[in-house]
């Protein structure tokens, strides 16, 4: 079964406490919703295995707590990751006024600078809705991020949102294939090649 | 296969038998195959060339293995990428239009090509094959077979009708003699060549070459037409004395005999220690001139090289010139791969008993330190130095001692300035903190610079991991390899341990847990201040007497240490009233027993509540709340009127990337189970219940949902409700999560005691994580060491590269820097960078330092940068950097402008020098002499003149010939004929392609 994984990719994810973060990785993994589920302790884990495109990406996800208090220790788990969903409550204003203090914390603690970021604004099914999804969109465009909206109670969204992070992450070629080969510094007239049997280019001397 | 293009049918109905076919039929088929692989039958439809455009244009070339029987050949086609003209009008060319190649043959758009192949500056071609001899391969020398292999030629070309030139490279290859065939409808051009030693008399110049041209053109014409002549004498200038290299690699036993802690250390060495200039090549060119224009012959010339039209100059680079900063870098690179362990170079049993000892010193320090309240003289590095040698030397000799005292003790006090002040200092607290001796700080003077550190994943450019660094890397070039890198190594990993002894801060480390974005050492060294920095707010608290006062202590506010600039440490301690923001999770030091603000037994006995009160919120709301921070803004607990404080709490547990990479692999590693996530959560619970303790000593008689208030606000849900008596009044109450039954945070308040942090467990075991970061440093062998460092060298030479580049403005320099560093980041942010590639960078570090080498070597020939000049300044200024960037620049104005004014008394002083046997001109003041203005004439020597010529002879003479004119007969078509001569000391080439009309033969 796993030999056929693809690869493994790290994802995290973000956003004010309370905003629905842990609800959307349960919505995705185990399909449900449960309105008992405790306020995350630090960090949670889970995983999950999808196919996107015929790939199969097993994908490590790491639910955060969004706690002030926690939020020091976050960053460490930022190192390495390829994927981060930020999410917030599109029923509080001030989850949404709060990510840019995310997104610097991000830009300051990220390891790599090819991450897909993606901004979920979750509990549409709520009708108490403060943040419209004209300024989701706008403020995603403004960070190059992938937007959706969703629901973690009616898994509107949930799916397609993992899905396209995933999608876009294959898509972006990874560091760990970068090369040498054909950016190499060209730094003006290297000196003539071949010599001799004029293999190479000459000048008269 | 050999008739590839006759008709269809044929190919179908005829078996054609090749069994019984020769070798040399079979090479022609072969080359026939290969023309029609390349699509070079028939006409290619193309421009004439542009002007320039061989020197613009790129050139391609394909290759390909042929044999002749067991002897191979390979045939290569080179031409010029031109872009197919099919988008104008599929027009057909002329049935009767010459080949292309013969067209070049006339063309002057392209004469002297500054860089292009041979046939192509003989022949003016911008396509053709080459059949040459494969590598390890004899020449083809024998007249017959030179025959054998052109008619081979001859025929495919006339069976495939290709019309690309063909050559067949004949002798051996250095003479690069070729012969070769063009063919087109009804015309045919032959390429011929003869090469010789020495320049026979009566060719040795333009009339005598006129006279070969026109009897092998053999022209029935009477009277012929002119022949157009083009022209280009080559000089080589080769003594630079006056500007003789200034560069030598320093000296590096004055700088360390110098006064202690030669600044030098931070630098790194650059340049070339050699010219990177080795020649200057001036080709004057007259492009075009008519037979009987000009007079040359071997009695008089008109052929004065001041006087030409066009001058244009090259410069010849040294190959590879030695440059300090590549081979310091370099040099440091290859210890990467190296084996040893320190153990293997110093001597087995040193460090194991090193240790030893240095721990006795410590005890026996600590006994004398202890009861002593009065803070304790710090011992300079030297002491230190000293004492740490002596335990070495009882190891191995002197002599063996791969670092002189004198040499180890200068960089100890490089790398630990902190330690030069003798006298005692009790405040090394922030001495620690700044680090930058010289006032400024490195951040200051250029931020983007500055912030390298964070791509490269290296050390901010004035932390000691990144002196170190430099010091690694100098001992090795310098000071004794591998040997003097263990050794040194050896003596900082002592300084860590005597510092962390003696609880000193090590110096040079911006504040606050590790920085995630530095290199792993970095992170290690950063994690051991942590842990002095606890360590002695511990040991202080014991000693003070006043236990209420006692705050926490912080190596800085982490808000401002972690996400704000590096070296701003010096503001950190000011502000003892931050909110400490984070918390450990680090639960697995339970085997400590100690407090994390440790008071002597007494002091806690009569400090701390009785044993019963702690236990429930009930009594403690009787007892006297404790570590307190801060009030909680205007809050108020919910059932009484005190104020919400904010608790003074544990330091978050500092961590280093594989620390954590440790933690979140055991995390992961509980599985994704009900039980697994419980564990999880349970296991990060340790900092949570620490905080509700410190929460509950701070504010007696709170509940959970104050606590909530504080640490999740969202979990506390406030609703504007209407009370019986109709007012709006705020009702608040947990968020539904928190309400669960058996939750952890419910759980967890509930087993919470009223403790303030300075009385509890300890969450990060200092003394743990230290010793564990000592022991990781004292098994890096140097290769580890190397590459842990190495993100610091290069961030170092970039930045070396950078300010040099700055003084002299190479705009592709600037470029190529650019693109090293964003290389440079991507391989070294890699969590296994790929060192094959970090070669290659420091490869293209080198190139970089070799072109800043030539650029100084040549302002200063051309005497740039001196001031004055205006004007001319500018142009001169871009003629010299265009010498490094073009393989020939055009001289404006010829030996009349600025930069060839300057070029002609360069080879002037040059002629003077040379000529030793005339004193008086070695004396005389050359500047003066030479200094001519705008190159008036008058100055001019007479040509014939006893004095010293101011051009030695030409290098190199070119003379091309060209004309039309029928062939064979008078009427015959007017076709190209061409003869390219070189006339070189020691060689003379004459090549010519001469077309005829076969229509009719
Ligand atoms: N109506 C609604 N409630 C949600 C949704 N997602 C989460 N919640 C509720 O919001 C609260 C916080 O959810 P949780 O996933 O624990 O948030 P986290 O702190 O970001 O992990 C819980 O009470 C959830 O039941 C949603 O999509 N719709
Ligand atoms: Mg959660």
């Amino acid at each position: 079964m796993d030999d056929d994984v693809l690869t493994t990719l790290k994802i995290l994810i973000i956003g004010e406490s309370g905003v629905g973060k842990s609800s959307l990785l349960l919505r995705f993994t185990d399909d449900t919703f449960d309105p008992e589920l405790a306020a995350t302790i630090g960090v949670d884990f889970k995983v999950k295995t999808i196919a996107v495109d015929g790939n199969r990406a097993k994908l490590a996800i790491w639910d955060t707590a969004g706690q002030e208090r926690f939020r020091t220790l976050t960053p460490s788990y930022y190192r390495g990751a390829q994927g981060v969903i930020l999410v917030y409550d599109v029923t509080k204003r001030d989850s949404f006024s709060k990510l840019e203090n995310w997104l610097n914390e991000l830009e300051t603690y990220c390891t790599r600078n090819d991450l897909v970021k993606m901004l979920v604004g979750n509990k549409i099914d709520k009708d108490n809705r403060e943040v419209d999804r004209n300024e989701g969109l706008k403020f995603a465009r403004k960070h190059s991020m992938l937007f959706i909206e969703a629901s973690a109670k009616t898994r509107d969204g949930v799916q397609c949102a993992f899905e396209e992070l995933v999608e876009k992450i294959l898509q972006t070629p990874g560091l760990w294939e970068s090369s040498l080969q054909g950016q190499g510094v060209q730094l003006s007239d290297q000196q003539q090649s071949g010599q001799g049997a004029c293999g190479g280019y000459c000048s008269l001397l | 296969m050999m008739a590839a293009d006759s008709d269809p049918e044929s190919e179908v109905f005829e078996i054609t038998d090749f069994t019984t076919a020769s070798e040399w039929e079979r090479f022609i088929s072969r080359v026939e195959e290969v023309l029609n692989d390349w699509k070079l039958i028939g006409r290619a439809v193309a421009k004439p060339p542009e002007k320039g455009e061989y020197t613009t244009g790129t050139w391609e070339e394909k290759t390909k293995e042929i044999n002749f029987a067991d002897f191979k050949f390979s045939i290569t086609h080179h031409y010029l990428k031109q872009e197919t003209v099919e988008s104008e009008g599929k027009e057909e060319p002329e049935e009767d239009a010459l080949p292309l190649a013969m067209q070049d043959l006339l063309c002057m758009n392209n004469d002297f090509p500054p860089r292009a192949h041979c046939l192509v500056r003989w022949y003016g071609v911008h396509e053709f094959v080459v059949i040459s001899p494969g590598t390890n391969c004899e020449a083809i020398i024998s007249e017959s077979k030179c025959n054998l292999l052109l008619s081979s030629v001859s025929i495919s070309l006339a069976n495939t009708g290709c019309q690309v030139p063909v050559f067949v490279q004949i002798q051996q290859k250095w003479r690069r003699m070729y012969a070769g065939e063009c063919q087109g409808p009804g015309v045919r051009t032959d390429f011929e060549m003869v090469h010789l030693r020495k320049v026979p008399s009566q060719y040795n110049h333009l009339s005598g070459l006129l006279d070969v041209f026109k009897s092998k053109i053999g022209c029935p014409l009477t009277p012929l037409p002119p022949v157009n002549v083009a022209i280009r004498f080559t000089y080589v200038l080769q003594d630079w004395q006056q500007y003789s290299w200034p560069q030598q690699p320093p000296d590096f036993d004055a700088l360390l005999a110098g006064e202690v802690g030669g600044v030098e250390f931070g630098k790194l060495p650059f340049g070339a220690c050699e010219d990177p200039i080795s020649e200057l090549h001036l080709a004057t060119t007259w492009p075009h001139l008519t037979e009987g224009i000009v007079v040359d012959n071997d009695v008089y010339s008109d052929l004065d090289p001041l006087q030409a039209p066009q001058w244009s100059v090259r410069v010849r680079k040294a190959d590879n010139p030695q440059c300090l900063l590549g081979d310091f870098l370099m040099e440091f690179f290859k210890l990467c791969g190296r084996k040893e362990s320190t153990e293997d170079i110093l001597g087995r049993n040193s460090v194991e008993e090193d240790g030893k000892e240095n721990s006795d010193i410590t005890h026996a320090l600590s006994k004398l330190t202890e009861p002593a309240a009065v803070p304790i003289p710090k011992l300079s590095v030297t002491n230190m130095v000293h004492s740490a040698r002596k335990r070495i030397r009882r190891h191995r000799r002197v002599d063996e001692s791969p670092l002189s005292n004198d040499v180890l003790n200068s960089i100890l006090l490089y790398l630990f300035p902190d330690a030069a002040v003798d006298k005692p200092s009790d405040n090394n607290e922030s001495k620690a903190q700044q680090s930058n001796p010289d006032g400024k700080t490195e951040q200051e003077k250029d931020p983007e610079d500055y912030n390298l550190y964070n791509q490269l994943k290296s050390a901010p450019s004035d932390s000691l991991t990144y002196r170190l660094a430099l010091c690694i890397c100098m001992v090795n070039f310098y000071h004794g390899g591998m040997r003097a890198v263990a050794h040194l190594w050896q003596e900082f990993v002592l300084e860590m341990r005597y510092r962390w002894e003696n609880n000193y801060l090590i110096y040079g480390l911006a504040g606050g847990p590790p920085d995630l974005r530095c290199c792993l050492l970095h992170q290690k060294l950063q994690m051991l201040n942590c842990c002095i920095e606890r360590k002695r707010a511990r040991d202080d608290g014991r000693k003070s007497a006043t236990a209420e006062g006692v705050r926490e202590r912080k190596v800085s506010g982490c808000e401002n240490g972690r996400l704000g600039p590096e070296s701003a440490g010096s503001t950190a301690t000011a502000g003892g009233m931050e909110v400490s923001p984070g918390k450990s999770w680090d639960s697995w030091s339970d085997s400590e027993d100690e407090f994390f603000e440790c008071l002597s037994d007494t002091d806690e006995l009569k400090e701390a509540p009785a044993e019963g009160e702690r236990s429930g919120a009930k009594e403690a709301s009787k007892a006297k709340p404790e570590g307190r921070l801060q009030p909680h803004g205007k809050l108020t607990l919910l059932n009484s009127d005190q104020p919400l404080y904010i608790p003074v709490t544990q330091e978050p547990a500092p961590m280093t990337e594989d620390l954590l990479e440790e933690q979140s692999e055991v995390l992961a590693k509980l599985g994704t189970s009900a039980e697994g996530a419980h564990l999880r959560a349970r296991m990060q619970s340790a900092c949570l219940l620490s905080d509700m303790e410190s929460f509950k000593a701070a504010n007696p008689g709170c509940s959970l949902e104050d606590f909530v208030r504080w640490y999740s606000p969202r979990d506390y849900v406030e609703e504007e409700v209407t009370d019986e008596s109709g007012q709006t009044v705020v009702r608040g109450d947990l968020s539904a999560r928190m309400k669960i039954p058996g939750n952890m945070w419910v759980e967890a308040w509930e087993t919470a005691k009223a403790t303030p942090a300075r009385r509890q467990r300890r969450l990060f075991d200092d003394t743990k994580e230290a010793e564990k970061v000592l022991h990781y440093l004292a098994v890096q062998k140097p290769a580890d060491l190397t590459r842990h460092l190495l993100p610091c060298i290069i961030h170092a030479a970039i930045l070396k590269e950078k300010e040099e580049e700055a003084a002299e403005d190479i705009p592709s320099v600037r470029k190529a820097i650019q693109q090293i560093s964003s290389l440079a980041s991507k391989l070294l942010r890699h969590p296994n960078p790929d060192y094959k590639k970090l070669e290659e960078i420091i490869n293209q570090i080198m190139v970089v330092e070799a072109v800043i080498a030539r650029a100084r070597s040549l302002k200063a020939k051309f005497g740039i940068g001196k001031g004055e000049r205006g004007e001319d300044a500018e142009d001169l200024e871009r003629f010299v950097s265009s010498l490094l960037e073009e393989p020939e620049v055009a001289v404006i104005g010829a030996g009349r402008g600025p930069a060839g004014s300057i070029i002609h008394k360069l080879f002037v002083s040059a002629q003077r020098l040379a000529d030793s046997t005339d004193e008086a001109a070695l004396l005389a003041p050359l500047e003066e002499e030479a200094g001519r203005g705008g190159g008036g004439t008058e100055d001019r020597k007479p040509a014939g003149g006893g004095g010293v010529p101011d051009f030695p002879p030409p290098a190199g003479r070119e003379i091309l010939l060209r004309t039309c004119v029928p062939r064979p007969a008078p009427y015959s078509k007017a076709l190209p004929q061409r003869l390219f001569c070189v006339l070189m000391r020691e060689e003379f080439r004459l090549a010519g392609a001469f077309s005829s009309d076969t229509s009719f033969f």
